[in-house]
């Protein structure tokens, strides 16, 4: 008798480790290697499903827990940009209101404003950006981004705060259409990140 | 098929009782200390360059992960010096780590 339901109840475990392992191992999907080549393969390996964990800057990690060991990485998308719930931004400073055409000599008023910023903001560090419209060639718009970044974050460390980077990005993060005056006006910036 | 009916009663109940083995559901802690991952709580870490990433370490598990602007460059906040960790990165769990 305790030999019969020993057999059995090995039996039932033994096909509870069928059942576990039949839903881990084979992945069949369809790999699409161009909209005209789509063939069926076999893939062998286990289900890893991830969930998101959001940092406190609010950007999405993938995030899983194998049982002893716990994996992470960020959550991008294909262009390597970063899936954020709330950015990091915490001044956009409008170019017009800092510059004269074309120059990267901040004016007196923009001085100003720019040093009460800085007082205020209180933030470990700053990433100063530079943005054009899409007027002028990519190369220039490039170097003039950079400048006006450099005369801000200059400008910065005056005041005393520390500056982690400054980077010009020229008309190529468009945060408007520049199809219409009002969207170019929006696109001459130079963004202020606050890391905390 | 009253054996069929008790394998998939005693899988349920074993699956229940967090014998998932191997472990399916990635995204929560089975440990002593449950949860769903999203509560985890992190640190910075700096690394030799000088740049920033999450560190949390909950227990039995470690994880580290690129802190990165909303243009997908490293932040290098210089919060600390390199090669150190910083911030509440063991607050997220009660499960002492010996080591």
């Amino acid at each position: 008798m305790t030999g019969r339901l020993f057999r059995s109840v090995r039996k039932v475990f033994g096909a509870c480790g069928a059942i576990a392992l039949g839903g881990a191992v084979a992945v069949t999907g369809t790999l699409t290697g161009g909209a005209a080549l789509a063939q069926q393969t076999t893939v062998v390996g286990e289900t890893y499903i991830p969930t998101i964990w959001v940092d406190p800057d609010g950007c999405e990690h993938w995030v899983m827990d194998d049982g002893w060991e716990g994996y992470m990485s960020p959550h991008t998308n294909r262009q390597g940009i970063p899936v954020c719930r709330r950015g990091n931004v915490c001044g956009v400073m409008n170019s017009d209101q800092l510059f004269q055409t074309d120059s990267a000599n901040i004016n007196a008023g923009g001085r100003k404003h720019l040093v009460d910023f800085f007082r205020e903001a209180g933030a470990v560090s700053y990433i100063i950006t530079g943005h054009t419209d899409s007027r002028a060639s990519d190369e220039y718009n490039m170097n003039l981004s950079m400048r006006r970044a450099n005369s801000v974050a200059r400008l910065a460390q005056q005041s005393g705060v520390s500056i982690a980077d400054v980077r010009g990005y020229g008309e190529r993060m468009p945060k408007a259409s520049n199809n219409t005056a009002a969207g170019m006006q929006q696109n001459r910036r130079v963004e202020i990140i606050c890391i905390r | 098929m009253k054996s069929v009916k008790i394998i998939a009663v005693v899988c349920g109940a074993l699956a229940l009782a967090a014998c998932d083995a191997p472990k399916k559901d990635k995204t929560v802690d089975r440990g002593i200390d449950k949860k769903h991952l999203s509560q985890l709580k992190a640190g910075v870490w700096i690394d030799p360059n000088g740049c920033d990433h999450w560190i949390i370490d909950d227990g039995a598990e470690g994880y580290l992960s690129a802190r990165l602007d909303q243009y997908g460059k490293p932040v290098c906040s210089g919060t600390a010096p390199p090669n150190t960790a910083t911030g509440a990165y063991k607050s997220g769990t009660f499960v002492t780590d010996p080591v």
